[in-house]
This record gives C-alpha cells, structure tokens and sequence, in this order.
C-alpha cells in the first residue's frame, strides 16, 4: 500500500458518501484507502447500579459510534420474559457489559436472558464485560455457548479508548477501510498539531454525525452518532422531533409535507437539494443532528462545554459542502452554540476526511485542504460595547448590543479587538469575515411562526446565508 | 427494483417460545403456518439441580421432559432415581422457558399463543428457534419500505390506472383477504378502510409520511414501523407523498390480477406465485426522479438530453438532465433494475 508522507508519496483515498464515492489522491485505477461509515454496529449496554456505569458505557458507544438498541440495568425490575423478549427483539450485535462486583446477581439474571433470547441465532452476539475479574468468572459459566471477551473497564479514558478500538473493529468490513470517524478523529488530532491550538472537527455527513476535539498534544475526545442529513435524515426527526427540525426552516411550512421531504430523502441517497427549500431543510436537519448528538454526550457524563467553546472549528462532510460559506457557519454556529471566540473554516470537499484517513495510518499533510470562513465572536455584554476590526481596507468599529447577529466583511488579514476587555483575536484572509452573535446562549427560537421566521430571517440574512428565492 | 421471476429467499424471523417449527426440506406454499409458539406470563424460578442434589451438569440427565416441554400442573420435571428419591414438578400449567446455567429452570404461564405463516411458496432450508429460511421461484418486487406483518393472499387491482390514488370508496368487504394494488398513492383513510375491512395488505407507489403517523404511531421511520398488533400491511414501491407507478411497474401487475400473492415485510418484497410464463419481464428498466422538493417520487418518461452542469435554485451546482418534467439532477434520478 501507498503509504502518505508530507514529502513522500500521496495516498489515494475514495471518500465514500452514501451511494457514490469521491476519489482523492493522484490514482486513477484504485484507492490505496477508502473511508466509509462502516457497518452499524447494534450494541446492548448491560449496566450496573451506579450512575457512572451506565455513563461509562454509552460514551464508550458514542464514542465507537455504535447503535445503542437496548439499555438493560442489573437492579431493573424486569421479569426474564420481559428481558429475553427485549433483548430478541433488539437483535445486538454486541453486548457490552458495565458492572461492578456487587452487581454480580442482577449481571447473572441478565445474561440468562440473553443466552435464551439468542438462542439459535446464526451469528451469536459478541459479549464484552468490563469488570473486575472475579464477577467475570462468575458470569463466564452463565454465558456459555455465548463468547466473552474480557475489556478494561470504560471510567478510564485509556480504557474507554481499547473498547472503542474493539467496536469499531466490528464495524469495519475490510483492512483497507478507516472508517469515518476514525478518519474525523485523526484529522483533528493533524489539524490541532499544526495549528497548536485545541481543534473541533465537525462532520456533518448524509449517515453519521461527529465531533471530534483534539488538543495540539494529540489528545482526542471524540462523540459520533448516526444521525445524518441523508440517509439517517429520518433519525433525527425520530430523536428530535418534526418541529424541532421544522423550526429551524426560515419559511412555514407544515408538518406533513416536511416529514415526506425527510422521509423521501432518507431512501434517496446522495439526494441533490435543488430548491432553497430543500437545502435549507438539510441545514435544518445538520442543526439538529448536531445538537442531539451533543446532548448524548451529556447524557454519557462527558462536559460538552469544551467542544462549544474550541478555539477553531473546521467543518467537514455535507455541511462543508453548502453552496454558501456563509451556510456553513451559520450551521456550525447555531447548533454547536459556540462560545468565546472561534476560528470556522471548512474544509474543500472531502479533502481533510481523505487527509484524516492517511493521518490514521501514518501522517498527512493538511496544508490547503481548509478554507478559513470566519472569525465568530460570541459575547452576551452587559451594555453596548465597540468592536474593532482591521483589514486590509482599514479599520472599522462596530457598535454591538444584546440580540445582534451580524457578519462585518473583511479582506486580508483581520485583528479584532473588543472594547473594555483584553480579548483579540486576529486571523489571514477570511472568506466571509468577522461574525458577531450577542443573540444569547442558550439560542432560543421564538415559538410561534409570526415571530420565529422573522427572527431566523434576520440571521439568515445577516449572513447572506439564503436566497429569499424558493423561500417565499 | 423492478418486475423478475427468479429464486428467492426470505428469513422469517420468530418471536421468543417457539414449541414447534417446520422441519428443513419441507415445502411449504405461502401462507402455511410454518413455526408457532407461545407467549409467556410472569415467570417463576425454580430450584433445579439444587433441589434435586445434582451438579448442574448432571441435570439434563436427569430431567424428564426437555426445556420447552409444556406442562400441566404437578408434571414431573425432574427427578433423582435413588431410593429416596427427590422430583421437580410444575407449580402450575406452563413451560420450562429456560435452563439455567446453575441447574434453576425458569418456568412460565402460557398466556398467549403465536404463529408465524410463510411469506413464500417454496421449501423451509434452515430452521432453528431463531428464523425459518425459506427458498423458492416467485415473481418479485422490491419495494423501499413495508409496514406491518406479513400479508398473503389474492392479488387485486384496485385502481384504474397507474397514476389513480386509492378510493375509500372502492373498498368493501368483498376484498377480504385480497393484496390490494394500490395505484400511484393510497393515503391513510384508504387503509385504514381497508385494514377494517380484513384486506390482506395495500401495495402502493407512495404514501402520504404523516398518513403512516396515524396508521403506525410516531415512531415510524422510513424504514418502518415497531411491530404492533392488529396494524395494516402496505408496501410503499417507490417512496411517500405522491407518485406515479411507471407503466414498467404497473403494467406486469394486470396479468398476475387473481394469482396469490404474498408481502414480506422484513424484505420488503412482493411475491406473486404464478408461473414464469405469464408474461413477459419488461425490458426497459424505468427510471424515476424525485421531486425537486423531495415532496414526490415520479417516473421519467419520454427522451432526455444528455448531463451538463446546472445551478440550481439553491445554488447547488450539479449535474443533470433535460427530462419531460423539467431539469432533474442526475443525483435525484433511480433506475429500478430487476430484483
């Protein structure tokens, strides 16, 4: 195989997107590498009584992006029936399990289920317990025909990360795939070293969704689910709800009709949105995707705080694709809901996941493969502050107060200063410029239509972000 | 996707307490029970190998009815042969559900009785506890999605062409157990009326996405639905909202009208057990567009130019085609090639 370098050769790499593929690299018979969402991986989470187990083990699953189809707890009062008929009906691939020794019972009664809801499946479900070794010797005989594997257990990060390894070794079919979000995690890790700065990389795709956020030292804390814009567009409505995603359309349009678009676009793949209608319910669906699969991580006891507050947020998959760089930012803006100030760009199309995949397997060179958007600046002041911003043109200073939304074109290399604090920040030549957004965190939508779409119309067009054609 | 008389297999996947299945080469037709079972109440446990003061390895030798066996109250479930012997028996009429890796049996009430009917003519290849594999020769057509169970019976054109929507209207009674050919779109009233009037199941081009809201819950997907019971079969051929059949799809469906047909749904196909030479597979695969904004799924009818680049509304750049209905970007077109 083509191994990259930054000075030797250049691996060819086929980004798989969710019916065709995208070639990158100078090949033009075969991919030395290809990136591809990998197989779901449906996974059973079997979990002891405290907190921190049930925790523990889905953000091992957000982490491997692995489905998780069934939550059973060892102190649950279900009956066996009730268990075995759960588990038959959630055909896992997997079973991870989460408990501790004095767990070992309700473990015992789970597992006896399990071994009677799997009976005479083709393919037995592989069974993962993290414990301490004496409750898996006493779970072990309860098992049998079931195999059993023994892994750290997932508190530890070092641990966490062998249980991802594991189940993503599960969901890759062949050794020359990496998948994508493992290609997401290594171009973060890439684009945090070179740009010695922590680094959020979000990847908006058709099937997936996934943030990953490295520091310069190499560290990663990465969360990915399979809601997407395309094919899992449907997922997200069934996670979210239709009117959480509908809200974020800048046009009324009822319920029924915007649940046939998803529903449509979910078993077309690759779907081209040809109307200003139809894009802006992908970058609705982008929004949501996002923030759900923020607030899993939430729920799995890991602080999001610091993937809002990145100081550079590269954007990668569909939502790097949006005809508008403005589209992009606003996407990224307003479902991270970032704080402080943050530096958006994006990457050129498929580049950075193609990058990120040679990074995976040996190192890349990143250089050119990001377009720097915008300098966004999220303040929540308690008066009226002045913002400076230096261009190439001159400088100018912007008068800001709570509720703006404003984007202040820039060309050349930009230096922002904000009045009354100490805080710059200065970036090269930026597609879009400086984004202001004092609109207040957390970003509430408006309820009712009369007022929601004037107030999304405002952003939307304080960015430039959509043609009003096709919109009314 | 389209029309094709081949060899086809489908997996039917049973549910937990099956008590009796369909031996491996056994023919089957569509519709035969091939698997049934029962549905347990609240279980008990009981002390096995304990109790009988034996190893839990020992205990199957000394039970004397196997796990699954069905039980009247006071059945004898175990027992030692020594002098002073010690027996197991039933607590109340029931099953042994499970043996447990510690010689305990589970054992449970039966409240309920299940059974699960072919979706193919054809003969049972694999059987275990888990599925029923059955193979057989059918015509086929694949669909993009399918709610409800499995549906088997006599295939009947319920509308006049291809584009009609299904009428309520011409719904009754008199269709009981039949599929339904539903035309380009049925809405939610329409099965609803026909699921009320015993129709087997509704084959249709698209429905409406909030129609199945109502029929399924809101759970479902564009994938499916949660089994639920007593809810209608409808396979959806091309996606949701409105369509048209292409004539490619609709066409075949006239001379197989009266033949027995079967839905299944985990596979999402269309079985038409009638013979190959019926009639002939179309040759020209149809091609289908969807709609701009992603509303309706449409075939492509007539001549279309070549791809050139096009900006859409959006703005999206993209290649595409000059089609009788309008500039569709090669990404929003399908051909539907034979199952």
């Amino acid at each position: 195989m083509t191994v990259a370098t930054a000075t030797g050769l250049v691996a060819t790499v086929d980004v798989a997107h969710e019916g065709s593929a995208k070639r990158i690299g100078p090949r033009t018979d075969a991919a030395d590498l290809r990136v591809w969402t990998g197989t779901p991986l449906r996974l059973a989470l079997v979990v002891g009584r405290e907190n921190a187990d049930r925790a523990a083990a889905s953000a091992a699953a957000l982490g491997a992006c692995a489905d998780i189809v069934l939550t059973l707890a060892a102190n649950g009062r279900e009956s066996f029936i009730e268990r075995a008929t759960a588990i038959r009906e959630a055909d896992p691939d997997a079973v991870l399990i989460v408990a501790g020794s004095r767990d070992q019972n309700g473990v015992i009664d789970v597992v006896e289920a399990l071994r009677a809801a799997t009976a005479g499946r083709p393919k037995p479900p592989v069974v993962l317990i993290a414990s301490d070794e004496r409750t898996r010797a006493r779970i072990a005989p309860s098992l049998a025909p079931l195999a059993l594997e023994a892994i750290p257990g997932p508190t530890a990060a070092l641990a966490r990360e062998g249980i991802v390894a594991r189940l993503r070794g599960m969901r890759r079919p062949a050794g020359d795939i990496v998948l994508r979000d493992e290609a997401v995690e290594s171009a973060a890790r890439a684009v945090a070293a070179a740009d010695m700065r922590d680094t959020l990389v979000l990847d908006v795709s058709g099937a997936s969704t996934s943030l990953a956020l490295a520091t310069p030292t190499g560290a990663v804390i990465a969360l990915h689910s399979h809601l997407g814009v395309g094919t899992n567009a449907d997922r997200v409505v069934a996670r979210a709800g239709l009117d959480r995603v509908r809200r974020w359309v800048p046009r009324a349009v009822d319920g029924p009709a915007l649940l046939e678009r998803v529903f449509n676009r979910a078993r077309w793949p690759d779907a081209v949105p040809a109307t200003t209608l139809t894009l802006a319910l992908e970058m609705a669906l982008a929004r949501e995707a996002v923030a759900h699969t923020l607030r899993d991580a939430e729920r799995s006891g890991i602080s999001v705080a610091p993937f809002r507050a990145a100081r550079a947020i590269v954007c990668t998959g569909r939502i790097a694709r949006f005809p508008r760089a403005a589209q992009c930012a606003i996407v990224a803006i307003d479902a991270l809901e970032t704080r402080g100030t943050t530096c958006l760009s994006r990457e050129a199309p498929d580049a950075l996941i193609a990058a990120g995949a040679i990074a995976s397997r040996g190192s890349a060179d990143i250089a050119g493969r990001i377009e720097p958007l915008a300098i966004a600046m999220t303040l929540w002041p308690r008066r009226a502050m002045t913002l400076t911003v230096s261009d190439a043109t001159g400088t100018i200073e912007q008068r800001i107060t709570r509720g703006a939304f404003l984007l202040m074109p820039t060309t050349g290399r930009v230096d922002l200063r904000v009045g009354g604090s100490a805080e710059t920040a200065s970036a090269d030549a930026l597609a879009l410029g400086v984004i202001v957004d004092v609109r207040g965190r957390p970003l509430d939508l408006p309820q009712r239509d009369a007022e929601r779409l004037p107030a999304l119309a405002r952003w939307h067009s304080a960015l430039t972000a959509l043609s009003s054609e096709g919109l009314v | 996707m389209s029309w094709r008389f081949a060899d086809q297999r489908v997996r039917q996947s049973l549910p937990l307490g099956a008590s009796q299945r369909a031996a491996v080469g056994q023919r089957v037709r569509a519709g035969e029970v091939v698997a049934n079972g029962t549905t347990f109440g609240e279980p008990v446990r009981l002390l096995g190998a304990r109790r009988l003061g034996v190893a839990p390895v020992d205990l199957p030798q000394v039970m004397r009815v196997p796990p699954g066996a069905e039980l009247e109250r006071g059945a004898i479930i175990a027992r030692t042969g020594r002098r002073f012997a010690r027996a197991l028996s039933a607590p109340f009429d029931g099953r042994i559900v499970h043996v447990r890796a510690n010689g305990d049996l589970e054992f449970a009430p039966v409240i309920d009785r299940w059974s699960v009917r072919a979706a193919l003519d054809g003969v049972v290849m694999e059987s275990t506890d888990w599925a029923i594999t059955i193979e057989g020769a059918a015509w086929a057509i694949q669909g993009v999605v399918a709610y409800g169970p499995d549906a088997v019976g006599e295939l009947t054109l319920a509308v006049d062409g291809r584009a009609d929507e299904l009428a309520p209207s011409r719904i009754d009674v008199r269709l009981r157990d039949r599929i339904l050919i539903g035309g380009g779109r049925s809405a939610a009233e329409a099965i609803a009326r026909a699921h009320a009037c015993g129709v087997a199941g509704i084959v249709t081009g698209a429905v409406p996405a909030a129609g199945l809201r109502t029929l399924f819950g809101d759970e479902v997907s564009a994938r499916g639905a949660a089994p639920v019971a007593d809810t209608p079969t409808v396979l959806c051929l091309l996606g949701f909202g409105t369509s048209q059949l292409p004539a490619e799809v609709f066409s075949p469906f006239l001379p197989l009208v009266g033949a027995r047909a079967a839905i299944h749904a985990a596979s999402v196909r269309l079985f038409v057990f009638a013979s190959s030479g019926v009639m002939a597979v179309p040759t020209i695969a149809p091609t289908l567009a969807l709609a701009p904004d992603w509303g309706a799924v449409m075939p492509i009818e007539g001549s279309a130019s070549p791809a050139h680049e096009v900006t859409f509304t959006s703005e999206v750049v993209a290649n595409a085609l000059e089609t009788a209905v309008g500039t569709v970007p090669t990404g929003n077109l399908r051909t539907l090639e034979p199952v």
